[in-house]
Protein backbone atom coordinates (compact mmCIF):
# COMPACT_ATOMS: atom_id res chain seq x y z
CA UNK A 1 0.00 0.00 0.00
CA UNK A 2 1.53 3.31 -0.58
CA UNK A 3 -0.25 6.53 0.63
CA UNK A 4 0.83 10.33 -0.05
CA UNK A 5 -0.56 13.17 1.25
CA UNK A 6 -0.67 16.69 0.03
CA UNK A 7 2.98 16.32 -1.34
CA UNK A 8 4.53 19.48 -2.34
CA UNK A 9 7.80 20.09 -3.66
CA UNK A 10 10.09 22.92 -4.95
CA UNK A 11 12.64 22.85 -6.67
CA UNK A 12 15.63 26.17 -6.24
CA UNK A 13 13.87 27.77 -3.31
CA UNK A 14 14.17 31.31 -3.07
CA UNK A 15 15.77 31.40 -6.97
CA UNK A 16 14.70 32.77 -9.78
CA UNK A 17 14.38 29.31 -11.33
CA UNK A 18 12.25 28.14 -8.59
CA UNK A 19 9.83 25.73 -9.88
CA UNK A 20 6.81 24.00 -8.12
CA UNK A 21 7.57 20.28 -8.98
CA UNK A 22 4.47 18.94 -6.98
CA UNK A 23 1.66 20.87 -5.92
CA UNK A 24 -0.01 18.98 -2.65
CA UNK A 25 -0.47 15.46 -4.50
CA UNK A 26 -2.49 13.22 -2.85
CA UNK A 27 -3.27 9.36 -3.74
CA UNK A 28 -3.33 6.19 -2.33
CA UNK A 29 -2.72 2.67 -4.05
CA UNK A 30 -4.25 -0.22 -2.45
CA UNK A 31 -1.80 -3.37 -2.01
CA UNK A 32 -1.84 -5.23 -5.52
CA UNK A 33 -2.62 -2.67 -7.72
CA UNK A 34 -1.00 -1.72 -10.41
CA UNK A 35 -1.18 2.53 -11.09
CA UNK A 36 0.11 3.83 -14.62
CA UNK A 37 1.45 7.70 -14.65
CA UNK A 38 1.32 9.78 -17.51
CA UNK A 39 2.07 13.47 -17.65
CA UNK A 40 4.24 15.70 -20.25
CA UNK A 41 7.27 16.53 -19.58
CA UNK A 42 7.98 18.71 -16.09
CA UNK A 43 4.81 17.37 -15.25
CA UNK A 44 5.83 15.83 -12.24
CA UNK A 45 6.18 12.22 -12.79
CA UNK A 46 9.65 11.61 -12.09
CA UNK A 47 9.31 13.99 -9.07
CA UNK A 48 6.38 11.50 -7.35
CA UNK A 49 8.41 8.29 -8.06
CA UNK A 50 11.38 10.02 -6.37
CA UNK A 51 9.42 10.83 -3.86
CA UNK A 52 8.35 7.34 -3.53
CA UNK A 53 12.26 5.80 -3.48
CA UNK A 54 13.51 8.65 -1.82
CA UNK A 55 15.23 10.22 -3.77
CA UNK A 56 13.44 13.64 -3.37
CA UNK A 57 11.92 14.44 -0.19
CA UNK A 58 9.12 16.79 -0.28
CA UNK A 59 9.03 19.82 1.68
CA UNK A 60 5.44 19.41 3.08
CA UNK A 61 3.53 16.47 2.93
CA UNK A 62 3.43 12.91 4.21
CA UNK A 63 4.60 9.58 2.17
CA UNK A 64 3.46 6.17 3.82
CA UNK A 65 4.34 3.03 2.12
CA UNK A 66 3.04 -0.09 3.70
CA UNK A 67 2.57 0.61 7.14
CA UNK A 68 5.70 2.78 7.53
CA UNK A 69 5.87 6.24 7.56
CA UNK A 70 8.83 7.36 5.22
CA UNK A 71 8.63 10.57 4.52
CA UNK A 72 12.21 11.73 6.46
CA UNK A 73 13.87 8.78 4.98
CA UNK A 74 15.86 8.85 2.66
CA UNK A 75 16.52 6.52 -0.51
CA UNK A 76 19.11 3.81 1.39
CA UNK A 77 16.52 3.74 4.45
CA UNK A 78 13.44 2.94 2.75
CA UNK A 79 14.96 0.66 -0.23
CA UNK A 80 13.49 -2.80 1.77
CA UNK A 81 10.27 -1.28 0.79
CA UNK A 82 11.30 -0.23 -2.30
CA UNK A 83 12.15 -2.46 -5.64
CA UNK A 84 12.70 -0.08 -8.71
CA UNK A 85 13.84 -0.44 -12.66
CA UNK A 86 15.14 3.05 -13.51
CA UNK A 87 14.90 4.29 -16.87
CA UNK A 88 18.41 4.17 -18.21
CA UNK A 89 19.64 0.77 -18.12
CA UNK A 90 23.00 1.70 -17.07
CA UNK A 91 21.70 3.13 -13.49
CA UNK A 92 19.42 0.21 -12.41
CA UNK A 93 22.68 -2.50 -11.86
CA UNK A 94 26.42 -2.01 -11.70
CA UNK A 95 28.19 -2.24 -14.99
CA UNK A 96 31.59 -3.87 -13.35
CA UNK A 97 30.19 -5.63 -11.48
CA UNK A 98 29.23 -9.27 -13.09
CA UNK A 99 25.82 -10.67 -13.45
CA UNK A 100 25.46 -13.01 -10.67
CA UNK A 101 27.05 -10.06 -8.19
CA UNK A 102 24.37 -7.74 -9.57
CA UNK A 103 22.02 -10.07 -8.60
CA UNK A 104 23.64 -10.78 -5.07
CA UNK A 105 23.63 -7.31 -4.39
CA UNK A 106 19.58 -7.20 -4.80
CA UNK A 107 19.07 -10.18 -3.21
CA UNK A 108 20.06 -8.46 0.51
CA UNK A 109 18.04 -5.14 -0.73
CA UNK A 110 17.55 -3.23 2.46
CA UNK A 111 19.05 -6.03 4.89
CA UNK A 112 22.29 -6.08 6.70
CA UNK A 113 24.80 -7.13 4.81
CA UNK A 114 27.71 -9.31 6.61
CA UNK A 115 30.64 -11.10 5.77
CA UNK A 116 28.84 -14.13 4.34
CA UNK A 117 30.45 -14.76 1.11
CA UNK A 118 28.12 -13.00 -1.48
CA UNK A 119 28.42 -16.11 -4.30
CA UNK A 120 27.34 -19.20 -2.01
CA UNK A 121 26.37 -22.41 -4.08
CA UNK A 122 23.28 -22.04 -3.03
CA UNK A 123 22.26 -19.21 -4.13
CA UNK A 124 24.17 -19.03 -6.70
CA UNK A 125 21.77 -22.04 -7.84
CA UNK A 126 18.95 -19.55 -6.83
CA UNK A 127 20.03 -17.18 -9.57
CA UNK A 128 20.70 -19.18 -12.14
CA UNK A 129 16.70 -20.95 -11.92
CA UNK A 130 16.02 -17.20 -11.73
CA UNK A 131 17.79 -15.77 -14.59
CA UNK A 132 16.83 -18.87 -16.80
CA UNK A 133 13.08 -17.77 -16.11
CA UNK A 134 14.04 -15.37 -18.98
CA UNK A 135 14.79 -17.44 -21.57
CA UNK A 136 17.97 -15.21 -22.62
CA UNK A 137 20.50 -17.67 -22.29
CA UNK A 138 21.51 -15.60 -20.20
CA UNK A 139 21.68 -18.45 -16.94
CA UNK A 140 25.28 -19.46 -18.75
CA UNK A 141 27.13 -15.76 -18.45
CA UNK A 142 26.21 -15.07 -14.48
CA UNK A 143 30.26 -14.36 -14.64
CA UNK A 144 30.24 -12.18 -17.06
CA UNK A 145 30.46 -8.18 -16.31
CA UNK A 146 26.80 -6.53 -16.40
CA UNK A 147 27.92 -3.68 -18.90
CA UNK A 148 28.22 -6.76 -21.59
CA UNK A 149 24.98 -6.97 -22.32
CA UNK A 150 22.22 -5.22 -23.84
CA UNK A 151 19.84 -2.31 -22.72
CA UNK A 152 16.90 -4.65 -23.22
CA UNK A 153 19.46 -7.98 -21.15
CA UNK A 154 19.90 -5.66 -18.60
CA UNK A 155 16.87 -4.23 -18.00
CA UNK A 156 15.28 -8.02 -17.73
CA UNK A 157 17.56 -8.45 -15.17
CA UNK A 158 17.29 -5.31 -13.07
CA UNK A 159 13.59 -6.73 -13.19
CA UNK A 160 14.53 -10.32 -11.65
CA UNK A 161 16.66 -7.80 -9.27
CA UNK A 162 13.46 -5.79 -8.17
CA UNK A 163 11.91 -9.10 -7.29
CA UNK A 164 14.81 -10.98 -5.42
CA UNK A 165 14.08 -9.80 -1.99
CA UNK A 166 10.81 -8.83 -0.78
CA UNK A 167 9.01 -5.12 -1.09
CA UNK A 168 6.13 -3.29 -0.41
CA UNK A 169 6.39 -1.80 -3.83
CA UNK A 170 7.38 -1.88 -7.46
CA UNK A 171 8.90 1.89 -9.08
CA UNK A 172 8.94 1.62 -12.82
CA UNK A 173 10.52 4.80 -14.17
CA UNK A 174 9.88 4.43 -17.96
CA UNK A 175 11.85 1.47 -18.04
CA UNK A 176 11.54 0.88 -21.59
CA UNK A 177 12.11 4.11 -22.92
CA UNK A 178 15.74 3.51 -24.07
CA UNK A 179 14.75 0.41 -25.43
CA UNK A 180 13.95 -0.63 -29.63
CA UNK A 181 10.39 -1.73 -30.29
CA UNK A 182 10.67 -5.54 -29.95
CA UNK A 183 13.11 -5.37 -26.48
CA UNK A 184 10.60 -3.14 -24.97
CA UNK A 185 7.93 -5.20 -25.26
CA UNK A 186 9.58 -8.24 -24.24
CA UNK A 187 10.62 -5.85 -21.16
CA UNK A 188 7.14 -5.17 -20.70
CA UNK A 189 5.19 -8.51 -21.27
CA UNK A 190 8.03 -10.07 -18.85
CA UNK A 191 6.35 -6.49 -16.32
CA UNK A 192 3.40 -7.83 -16.50
CA UNK A 193 4.21 -11.51 -15.66
CA UNK A 194 5.89 -10.95 -12.43
CA UNK A 195 3.86 -7.93 -11.37
CA UNK A 196 0.93 -10.41 -11.66
CA UNK A 197 2.58 -13.68 -9.95
CA UNK A 198 3.83 -11.64 -7.26
CA UNK A 199 0.73 -9.27 -6.86
CA UNK A 200 2.89 -6.47 -6.41
CA UNK A 201 1.97 -2.86 -5.76
CA UNK A 202 3.72 -1.16 -8.95
CA UNK A 203 3.64 1.77 -9.95
CA UNK A 204 5.06 2.62 -13.52
CA UNK A 205 5.84 5.68 -15.09
CA UNK A 206 5.39 5.75 -19.01
CA UNK A 207 5.55 8.40 -21.86
CA UNK A 208 3.36 6.49 -23.69
CA UNK A 209 -0.22 6.66 -23.36
CA UNK A 210 -0.55 3.11 -25.07
CA UNK A 211 1.13 1.33 -22.58
CA UNK A 212 0.00 3.39 -19.74
CA UNK A 213 -3.97 2.08 -20.56
CA UNK A 214 -2.63 -1.44 -22.15
CA UNK A 215 -1.48 -2.26 -18.34
CA UNK A 216 -2.30 -2.17 -14.99
CA UNK A 217 -6.00 -1.35 -13.35
CA UNK A 218 -5.71 2.43 -13.06
CA UNK A 219 -4.03 5.22 -14.74
CA UNK A 220 -2.99 9.15 -13.36
CA UNK A 221 -2.43 12.16 -15.67
CA UNK A 222 -0.32 14.51 -13.69
CA UNK A 223 -0.06 17.86 -15.02
CA UNK A 224 2.06 21.36 -13.57
CA UNK A 225 2.32 18.85 -10.16
CA UNK A 226 -1.16 18.38 -9.89
CA UNK A 227 -3.30 15.16 -10.41
CA UNK A 228 -5.53 16.09 -13.13
CA UNK A 229 -7.13 12.93 -14.25
CA UNK A 230 -7.24 9.48 -12.22
CA UNK A 231 -9.39 6.42 -14.16
CA UNK A 232 -9.95 3.08 -12.97
CA UNK A 233 -12.26 0.21 -13.64
CA UNK A 234 -15.19 0.18 -16.20
CA UNK A 235 -14.71 3.85 -17.74
CA UNK A 236 -10.98 2.99 -18.15
CA UNK A 237 -11.85 -0.43 -19.88
CA UNK A 238 -13.43 1.52 -22.38
CA UNK A 239 -10.64 4.73 -23.08
CA UNK A 240 -8.95 5.25 -25.89
CA UNK A 241 -5.46 7.02 -26.32
CA UNK A 242 -7.97 9.43 -27.98
CA UNK A 243 -10.28 10.07 -25.55
CA UNK A 244 -7.36 10.63 -23.06
CA UNK A 245 -5.73 13.48 -25.48
CA UNK A 246 -9.29 14.53 -24.98
CA UNK A 247 -10.24 14.68 -21.47
CA UNK A 248 -6.70 16.38 -21.12
CA UNK A 249 -7.76 18.87 -23.51
CA UNK A 250 -10.91 19.77 -21.63
CA UNK A 251 -9.43 19.21 -18.40
CA UNK A 252 -7.21 21.80 -18.64
CA UNK A 253 -8.88 23.62 -21.33
CA UNK A 254 -5.73 24.11 -23.52
CA UNK A 255 -4.36 23.01 -26.49
CA UNK A 256 -1.88 19.76 -26.40
CA UNK A 257 1.29 20.75 -27.52
CA UNK A 258 3.46 18.09 -26.57
CA UNK A 259 3.98 15.77 -29.23
CA UNK A 260 5.92 13.46 -26.50
CA UNK A 261 1.94 12.99 -25.57
CA UNK A 262 1.16 11.40 -28.56
CA UNK A 263 3.39 8.49 -29.37
CA UNK A 264 2.34 5.25 -28.90
CA UNK B 1 72.83 -6.10 -8.82
CA UNK B 2 73.66 -8.15 -6.35
CA UNK B 3 71.59 -10.44 -4.37
CA UNK B 4 71.70 -8.47 -1.11
CA UNK B 5 70.12 -6.05 -3.20
CA UNK B 6 67.69 -7.98 -5.13
CA UNK B 7 65.85 -9.66 -2.07
CA UNK B 8 65.92 -5.74 -0.35
CA UNK B 9 64.00 -4.64 -3.63
CA UNK B 10 61.57 -7.61 -2.90
CA UNK B 11 61.11 -6.68 0.92
CA UNK B 12 60.71 -3.36 -0.15
CA UNK B 13 58.45 -4.44 -2.77
CA UNK B 14 56.84 -6.41 -0.49
CA UNK B 15 56.51 -3.28 2.51
CA UNK B 16 54.81 -1.80 0.29
CA UNK B 17 52.26 -4.17 -1.43
CA UNK B 18 50.19 -2.91 1.94
CA UNK B 19 50.38 0.33 0.09
CA UNK B 20 49.01 -0.91 -3.33
CA UNK B 21 46.42 -3.18 -1.77
CA UNK B 22 45.39 0.14 0.19
CA UNK B 23 44.91 2.12 -3.10
CA UNK B 24 43.21 -0.24 -4.97
CA UNK B 25 40.13 0.00 -2.48
CA UNK B 26 40.57 3.60 -2.50
CA UNK B 27 41.15 4.47 -6.24
CA UNK B 28 39.36 1.07 -8.03
CA UNK B 29 36.72 0.03 -5.41
CA UNK B 30 35.93 3.25 -4.01
CA UNK B 31 36.41 5.19 -6.82
CA UNK B 32 38.05 7.89 -4.11
CA UNK B 33 41.78 9.61 -5.52
CA UNK B 34 42.68 9.36 -2.05
CA UNK B 35 46.18 10.92 -1.29
CA UNK B 36 45.76 10.89 2.68
CA UNK B 37 48.45 7.78 2.34
CA UNK B 38 51.30 10.27 1.82
CA UNK B 39 50.73 11.01 5.50
CA UNK B 40 49.15 7.97 7.00
CA UNK B 41 52.38 5.88 5.95
CA UNK B 42 54.47 8.01 7.85
CA UNK B 43 52.01 8.34 10.39
CA UNK B 44 51.87 4.21 10.93
CA UNK B 45 55.76 4.33 10.94
CA UNK B 46 55.69 7.61 13.39
CA UNK B 47 53.70 5.11 16.01
CA UNK B 48 54.99 2.00 15.63
CA UNK B 49 58.73 3.61 16.39
CA UNK B 50 57.20 5.70 19.31
CA UNK B 51 55.77 3.03 21.17
CA UNK B 52 58.17 0.39 20.47
CA UNK B 53 60.82 2.88 21.97
CA UNK B 54 58.41 3.25 25.12
CA UNK B 55 58.85 -0.44 25.21
CA UNK B 56 55.37 -1.22 23.74
CA UNK B 57 55.07 -5.24 22.07
CA UNK B 58 55.84 -4.51 18.38
CA UNK B 59 52.70 -6.57 17.30
CA UNK B 60 50.76 -4.00 19.50
CA UNK B 61 52.48 -1.34 18.08
CA UNK B 62 51.52 -1.83 14.47
CA UNK B 63 47.94 -2.51 15.11
CA UNK B 64 47.78 0.55 17.53
CA UNK B 65 49.43 2.48 13.68
CA UNK B 66 46.43 0.98 11.82
CA UNK B 67 43.88 1.96 14.37
CA UNK B 68 46.00 5.46 13.72
CA UNK B 69 45.93 5.23 9.95
CA UNK B 70 42.00 4.11 10.10
CA UNK B 71 41.61 7.31 12.10
CA UNK B 72 43.34 9.21 9.42
CA UNK B 73 41.14 7.94 6.43
CA UNK B 74 37.86 8.52 8.44
CA UNK B 75 38.88 12.48 8.42
CA UNK B 76 39.09 12.47 4.60
CA UNK B 77 36.05 10.74 4.54
CA UNK B 78 34.25 13.28 7.35
CA UNK B 79 35.63 16.24 5.00
CA UNK B 80 34.18 14.43 2.03
CA UNK B 81 31.24 13.14 3.05
CA UNK B 82 30.01 15.69 5.47
CA UNK B 83 31.06 18.66 3.95
CA UNK B 84 30.98 17.95 1.26
CA UNK B 85 35.12 19.05 -0.13
CA UNK B 86 35.97 17.45 -2.97
CA UNK B 87 37.08 14.33 -2.41
CA UNK B 88 40.72 14.89 -4.09
CA UNK B 89 41.23 18.09 -1.96
CA UNK B 90 40.27 16.47 1.20
CA UNK B 91 42.51 14.09 1.30
CA UNK B 92 45.28 16.54 0.32
CA UNK B 93 44.05 18.18 3.30
CA UNK B 94 44.24 15.53 5.65
CA UNK B 95 47.75 14.85 4.15
CA UNK B 96 49.24 18.49 5.09
CA UNK B 97 47.56 18.17 8.24
CA UNK B 98 49.41 14.64 8.49
CA UNK B 99 52.74 16.35 8.45
CA UNK B 100 52.36 18.64 11.65
CA UNK B 101 50.65 15.09 13.53
CA UNK B 102 53.66 12.99 12.31
CA UNK B 103 56.05 15.87 13.80
CA UNK B 104 53.86 15.71 17.26
CA UNK B 105 53.99 12.02 17.69
CA UNK B 106 57.88 11.79 17.04
CA UNK B 107 58.95 14.81 18.77
CA UNK B 108 61.51 15.19 16.23
CA UNK B 109 61.86 14.43 12.05
CA UNK B 110 62.98 10.83 12.38
CA UNK B 111 63.25 8.37 15.01
CA UNK B 112 65.78 5.42 14.87
CA UNK B 113 65.04 1.75 16.35
CA UNK B 114 68.69 0.60 17.05
CA UNK B 115 68.54 -2.44 18.92
CA UNK B 116 64.89 -2.52 19.55
CA UNK B 117 62.92 -5.18 19.38
CA UNK B 118 60.81 -5.45 16.27
CA UNK B 119 58.00 -7.78 15.20
CA UNK B 120 61.16 -9.58 13.04
CA UNK B 121 63.43 -10.21 16.12
CA UNK B 122 62.83 -13.65 16.99
CA UNK B 123 63.21 -14.88 13.47
CA UNK B 124 66.94 -13.42 13.21
CA UNK B 125 69.50 -15.62 13.71
CA UNK B 126 67.33 -18.81 13.48
CA UNK B 127 69.70 -20.18 10.77
CA UNK B 128 68.23 -17.96 7.78
CA UNK B 129 69.90 -14.93 6.42
CA UNK B 130 68.76 -11.45 7.28
CA UNK B 131 67.94 -10.63 4.09
CA UNK B 132 65.93 -13.67 3.65
CA UNK B 133 64.14 -13.13 6.82
CA UNK B 134 62.53 -10.02 6.40
CA UNK B 135 61.41 -10.17 2.67
CA UNK B 136 59.99 -14.16 3.87
CA UNK B 137 58.24 -12.58 7.14
CA UNK B 138 56.53 -10.02 5.42
CA UNK B 139 55.89 -11.85 2.66
CA UNK B 140 53.23 -14.15 4.90
CA UNK B 141 51.93 -11.02 6.40
CA UNK B 142 51.29 -9.78 2.78
CA UNK B 143 49.54 -13.10 1.99
CA UNK B 144 47.24 -12.84 5.12
CA UNK B 145 46.52 -9.44 4.48
CA UNK B 146 45.56 -10.63 0.73
CA UNK B 147 43.78 -13.24 1.47
CA UNK B 148 41.68 -11.68 4.29
CA UNK B 149 40.85 -8.29 1.28
CA UNK B 150 39.77 -10.70 -1.21
CA UNK B 151 37.49 -12.72 1.11
CA UNK B 152 36.15 -9.26 2.51
CA UNK B 153 35.03 -7.94 -1.25
CA UNK B 154 33.62 -10.89 -2.20
CA UNK B 155 31.26 -10.77 0.96
CA UNK B 156 28.16 -9.06 0.78
CA UNK B 157 29.75 -6.33 2.99
CA UNK B 158 32.70 -6.27 0.36
CA UNK B 159 29.61 -6.41 -2.68
CA UNK B 160 27.91 -3.21 -1.11
CA UNK B 161 31.43 -0.96 -1.02
CA UNK B 162 32.08 -2.15 -4.50
CA UNK B 163 28.80 -1.15 -5.68
CA UNK B 164 29.19 2.41 -3.80
CA UNK B 165 32.71 3.07 -6.37
CA UNK B 166 30.90 1.27 -9.06
CA UNK B 167 27.32 3.31 -8.96
CA UNK B 168 26.43 4.96 -5.81
CA UNK B 169 22.99 5.69 -6.85
CA UNK B 170 22.34 1.83 -7.63
CA UNK B 171 24.00 0.95 -4.60
CA UNK B 172 21.45 3.25 -2.60
CA UNK B 173 18.66 2.07 -4.28
CA UNK B 174 19.76 -1.34 -2.60
CA UNK B 175 19.77 -0.07 0.84
CA UNK B 176 23.28 0.53 0.66
CA UNK B 177 24.39 3.35 2.87
CA UNK B 178 27.05 4.92 0.50
CA UNK B 179 28.89 7.34 3.05
CA UNK B 180 29.28 5.01 5.49
CA UNK B 181 30.97 2.29 2.88
CA UNK B 182 33.36 5.80 2.03
CA UNK B 183 33.87 5.65 5.62
CA UNK B 184 34.61 2.21 5.97
CA UNK B 185 36.17 1.80 3.04
CA UNK B 186 38.68 5.01 3.25
CA UNK B 187 39.57 3.66 7.15
CA UNK B 188 40.38 0.02 5.90
CA UNK B 189 42.57 1.47 3.12
CA UNK B 190 44.87 3.71 5.56
CA UNK B 191 44.70 1.38 8.16
CA UNK B 192 46.63 -1.20 5.37
CA UNK B 193 48.89 1.70 4.32
CA UNK B 194 50.05 2.79 8.23
CA UNK B 195 50.66 -0.98 8.47
CA UNK B 196 52.74 -1.10 5.66
CA UNK B 197 54.87 2.46 7.49
CA UNK B 198 54.75 0.24 10.57
CA UNK B 199 56.39 -2.35 8.77
CA UNK B 200 59.03 -0.34 7.04
CA UNK B 201 60.10 1.43 10.47
CA UNK B 202 60.83 -2.12 11.69
CA UNK B 203 62.46 -3.74 8.89
CA UNK B 204 64.33 -0.72 7.98
CA UNK B 205 64.83 0.81 11.70
CA UNK B 206 63.73 4.35 11.37
CA UNK B 207 60.47 6.18 10.87
CA UNK B 208 61.60 9.68 9.44
CA UNK B 209 58.43 12.08 8.86
CA UNK B 210 60.22 12.84 4.79
CA UNK B 211 59.35 8.92 3.97
CA UNK B 212 55.47 9.62 2.96
CA UNK B 213 56.38 12.05 0.22
CA UNK B 214 55.38 9.89 -2.98
CA UNK B 215 54.32 7.40 -1.45
CA UNK B 216 50.86 7.61 -3.62
CA UNK B 217 52.49 7.22 -6.71
CA UNK B 218 54.61 4.30 -5.58
CA UNK B 219 51.53 2.56 -4.26
CA UNK B 220 49.28 3.69 -7.78
CA UNK B 221 52.71 2.66 -10.12
CA UNK B 222 52.30 -0.86 -8.33
CA UNK B 223 48.63 -1.19 -8.88
CA UNK B 224 49.02 0.03 -12.96
CA UNK B 225 51.69 -2.00 -13.50
CA UNK B 226 49.76 -5.08 -11.79
CA UNK B 227 46.72 -3.97 -14.11
CA UNK B 228 48.87 -4.00 -17.48
CA UNK B 229 50.23 -7.56 -16.27
CA UNK B 230 46.91 -9.30 -15.86
CA UNK B 231 43.76 -6.83 -17.02
CA UNK B 232 40.70 -6.83 -15.20
CA UNK B 233 40.19 -10.64 -14.29
CA UNK B 234 38.35 -10.40 -10.60
CA UNK B 235 39.31 -9.54 -7.43
CA UNK B 236 42.03 -11.95 -6.15
CA UNK B 237 43.96 -11.50 -9.36
CA UNK B 238 43.71 -7.71 -9.38
CA UNK B 239 45.34 -8.40 -5.62
CA UNK B 240 47.90 -10.50 -6.05
CA UNK B 241 48.63 -8.09 -9.38
CA UNK B 242 48.92 -4.95 -6.71
CA UNK B 243 51.45 -7.69 -5.16
CA UNK B 244 53.43 -8.51 -8.18
CA UNK B 245 53.36 -4.64 -9.21
CA UNK B 246 54.78 -3.41 -6.26
CA UNK B 247 57.65 -5.98 -6.19
CA UNK B 248 58.44 -5.45 -9.75
CA UNK B 249 58.60 -1.41 -9.28
CA UNK B 250 60.67 -1.88 -6.62
CA UNK B 251 63.44 -4.77 -8.97
CA UNK B 252 62.88 -1.84 -11.63
CA UNK B 253 63.91 0.74 -9.87
CA UNK B 254 66.70 -1.23 -8.21
CA UNK B 255 67.86 -1.88 -12.00
CA UNK B 256 67.65 1.17 -13.14
CA UNK B 257 69.58 2.93 -10.07
CA UNK B 258 72.55 0.03 -10.00
CA UNK B 259 72.91 0.27 -14.14
CA UNK B 260 76.52 2.43 -14.60
CA UNK B 261 75.41 2.80 -17.95
CA UNK B 262 72.58 4.99 -17.62
CA UNK B 263 74.28 7.12 -14.73
CA UNK B 264 71.29 7.37 -12.71
CA UNK B 265 72.20 8.25 -8.70
CA UNK B 266 69.48 7.66 -5.67
CA UNK B 267 68.47 11.47 -6.21
CA UNK B 268 66.48 10.59 -9.44
CA UNK B 269 64.36 7.88 -8.04
CA UNK B 270 61.69 9.93 -8.09
CA UNK B 271 61.64 11.20 -11.86
CA UNK B 272 62.50 7.17 -12.60
CA UNK B 273 59.02 6.65 -10.67
CA UNK B 274 56.84 9.35 -12.64
CA UNK B 275 58.54 7.75 -16.22
CA UNK B 276 57.84 4.74 -14.52
CA UNK B 277 54.28 5.19 -13.88
CA UNK B 278 53.50 7.29 -17.43
CA UNK B 279 54.79 4.25 -19.13
CA UNK B 280 52.70 1.88 -16.99
CA UNK B 281 49.74 4.52 -18.16
CA UNK B 282 50.82 4.50 -22.02
CA UNK B 283 51.52 1.49 -23.00
CA UNK B 284 48.44 -0.53 -22.87
CA UNK B 285 46.66 2.68 -24.59
CA UNK B 286 49.51 2.23 -27.58
CA UNK B 287 48.71 -1.74 -27.15
CA UNK B 288 44.90 -1.01 -27.41
CA UNK B 289 45.71 1.32 -30.55
CA UNK B 290 48.26 -1.27 -32.18
CA UNK B 291 45.14 -4.11 -32.32
CA UNK B 292 43.01 -1.43 -33.79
Amino acid sequence: MISVKNIKVVFGKGTPLQKQALNGVSLTIEQGSFVTVIGSNGAGKSTLLGVLAGDVLPSEGEVTIGHTDVTRKGTAARAGLVARVFQDPLTGSCGTLSIEENLALAARRGESRGLTPALGAKRREHFRERIAELNLGLENRLGDRMDLLSGGQRQAVSLVMATLAGSEVLLLDEHTAALDPGMAEFVMNLTQKIVTERKLTTMMVTHSMRQALDYGHRTIMLHGGEIVLDVAGDSRKTLQVEDLIAMFRRIRGQTLDDDALLIG
Amino acid sequence: MSQIAFWGAVELGLVYAFVAVGVFLAFRVLDFPDLTVDGSFPLGAAVTAVLIIAGVNPWLAAAVAMVAGAAAGMVTALLNVRFRILNLLASILTMIALFSVNLRVMGKPNVALINADTMLSPFYGSGLRDFYVRPLFVGILVLVAVVIVWRFLESDAGLAMRATGANARMARAQGVDTSRQIYLGMAISNALVAFGGALFAQTNGFADVTSGVGTIVVGLAAVIIGETLFGARGILIALAGCVLGSILYRIAIQLALSTDMLGLQASDLNFVTAALVTVALVLPRLRRRGAA
